[in-house]
């Protein structure tokens, strides 16, 4: 199916709808620009277009004018203190933010071409293909079968199918062998890694196009996860993944694209995020341009 | 406002930095006391010049120690990274210098009972001088992350290289007149060879306070052109 035409609930208004969005003309950053610089990294699709994202809670600003673009399977990290915004940035990205009381989010995130928020747009079905993975491990009190096979089943994927597509999300989250002996068993018998991993295999299992992690490795052992960051690298082939994290080893380790954001307090102590870099990943971490990227990064900031 | 939030981890790197620094003032000053040494065919003083390397070699190996430890427990990023690889290379290069400095000082015996020319003398003191004043410079702009000051290091090196050039031609004539043997003209032509050698060091270290301080990593002819080999192989 038509990527933009599925997104929409009443297909009376796809044709409009499919007229090929401008590229936003105040796009600061452009990622194949920054990617011919850095030399090392071929033009890819680009997933989101976002123009000047501004995000309230209220009448409070938490973000400001965050503008950039997210290439597809691409590890893309988000960076930066607490308060910064970054969490708040990501679930504009499924419209998550639509369901925290009195958040509004101005601007237009472009996906694939369509705004995400134009009134047209499902956003049940932006959240179906943009999954999301949270901090703490969050199983269904069901069985670890069960709980791949909800989104599906959901979905209306028949009973007869369902074996397979559990078989398959489990094996692409690095799971599969560790549980296929106890597929009927409660999903809270597992291991904290595990129920990570069974989470992500949950995200895959309705068939996403773009997974979405927020800090998902704070809860997690080294070698737990030492296992979701393999993951997160063998899952970028087939989706694009963008991730939250406060580590930034891991963002090193990990991602294509890092996005440093700050934070600023105005004169009544209202403190707004916004981005200082974005840039490829192994430019930020050797050679940041912003100094304030640069006193984050190495710790030389309050 | 900037608060420092890893006090330790960058007071560590100041020690290197400092030790570094003083490792580069030991070279300095090693290049001077061998130089006077030579021309006063000292070998009682070139002898404790070679002793002091040891001192050298010693901080060298602790300030490689230091680098290790930052490397391995504070997965340094960005300046930091950059600071901690342009120091791993400075060490080897002014320990080095030191060897050189060493070398000149083991000629010294060598060139025992040798009658060198005012022209000779002349020309060994105005290396000394560059050599001096290449070591100073380099470090100076390690010190003060000086990349506009690294950056004229190569332009300066061309004078000791033509110091050095006339030098061996006049050690050259001073042989074919009769006044020295052949075995003493090789010996202060190997001797010029070490000053030449210390100026490149010196020029070394400036394309790594370059980098430190841009992220540019020094451009090579020859890599340039292995590069385009490359490339054109590739097609």
């Amino acid at each position: 199916m038509n990527p933009e035409k599925a997104l929409m609930t009443d297909e009376s208004d796809a044709p409009e709808m499919l007229v090929p969005s401008e590229p936003h003309p105040q796009t600061r950053i452009d990622v194949s620009a920054v990617a011919a610089m850095a030399g090392q990294r071929a033009a890819t699709e680009t997933v989101f277009e976002c123009g000047d994202i501004n995000v309230y809670y209220g009448d409070f600003l938490a973000l400001r004018d965050v503008t950039l673009d997210i290439a597809a399977h691409e590890v893309t990290a988000f960076i930066g203190p607490s308060g910064c915004g970054k969490t708040t940035f990501l679930r504009c990205f499924n419209r998550m933010n639509d369901l925290i009381e009195g958040a509004r989010v101005d601007g237009a995130i472009h996906y694939h071409g369509v705004n995400l928020y134009q009134d047209e747009v499902d956003p049940v079905e932006v959240r179906r293909r943009v999954g999301m993975v949270f901090q703490k491990p969050n199983p269904f009190p069901k069985s670890i079968y069960d709980n791949i096979a909800y989104g599906p089943r959901l979905a209306g994927v028949k009973r007869s199918a369902l074996d397979d597509v559990v078989e398959g999300s489990l094996t692409r989250a690095a799971l599969w062998d560790e549980v296929k002996d106890r597929l009927k068993t409660s999903a809270y018998g597992l291991s904290g890694g595990q129920q990570q991993r069974l989470c992500i295999a949950r995200a895959i299992a309705v068939q996403p196009d773009v997974v979405l992690m927020d800090e998902p490795c704070s809860a997690l052992d080294p070698i737990a996860t030492g296992r979701i960051e393999e993951l997160i690298a063998e899952l970028k082939t087939e989706y694009t993944i963008i991730i939250v994290t406060h580590n930034m080893q891991q963002a090193a380790r990990i991602s294509d694209m890092t996005a440093f954001f700050s934070v600023q307090a105005n004169e009544r102590g209202h403190r707004t995020g916004e981005l200082v870099e974005y840039a490829p990943t192994s430019l930020i971490f050797t050679n940041p341009d912003d100094p304030r990227t640069e006193a984050y990064i190495t710790g030389r900031v309050g | 406002m900037t608060e420092e939030v890893r006090t330790e981890f960058h007071q560590l790197m100041d020690e290197v930095r400092a030790d570094l620094v003083q490792m580069g003032g030991m070279v300095a000053e090693g290049i001077s006391a061998v130089s006077a040494a030579l021309l006063a065919g000292d070998i009682g003083g070139a002898d404790q010049i070679i002793t002091a390397d040891d001192e050298l070699d010693l901080l060298s190996l602790e300030a490689e120690e230091k680098c290790v430890q930052l490397l391995a427990l504070q997965q340094p990023v960005a300046v930091d990274l950059r600071t901690i690889l342009t120091d791993l290379r400075m060490i080897s290069e002014i320990e080095r210098s030191g060897d050189l400095v060493t070398n000149i000082a083991k000629a010294v015996a060598r060139l025992h009972g040798a009658e060198l020319e005012p022209r000779v003398r002349g020309l060994i003191d105005r290396m000394r001088e560059q050599a001096v004043k290449l070591t100073a410079r380099a470090m100076d702009a390690y010190a003060e992350r000086d990349a506009g000051l690294a950056s004229v290091l190569n332009d300066m090196d061309d004078v000791l290289d033509d110091l050095h050039n006339e030098y061996i031609v006049s050690v050259f004539a001073s042989h074919e007149l009769g006044k020295i043997s052949i075995q003493h003209a090789v010996q202060l032509a190997v001797v010029g060879r070490f000053y030449e050698r210390i100026g490149d060091h010196a020029v070394n270290v400036a394309e790594r306070v370059e980098f430190l301080v841009t992220g540019e990593l020094p451009e090579h002819l020859g890599a340039n052109r292995a590069r385009a080999r490359r490339e054109q192989d590739e097609k």
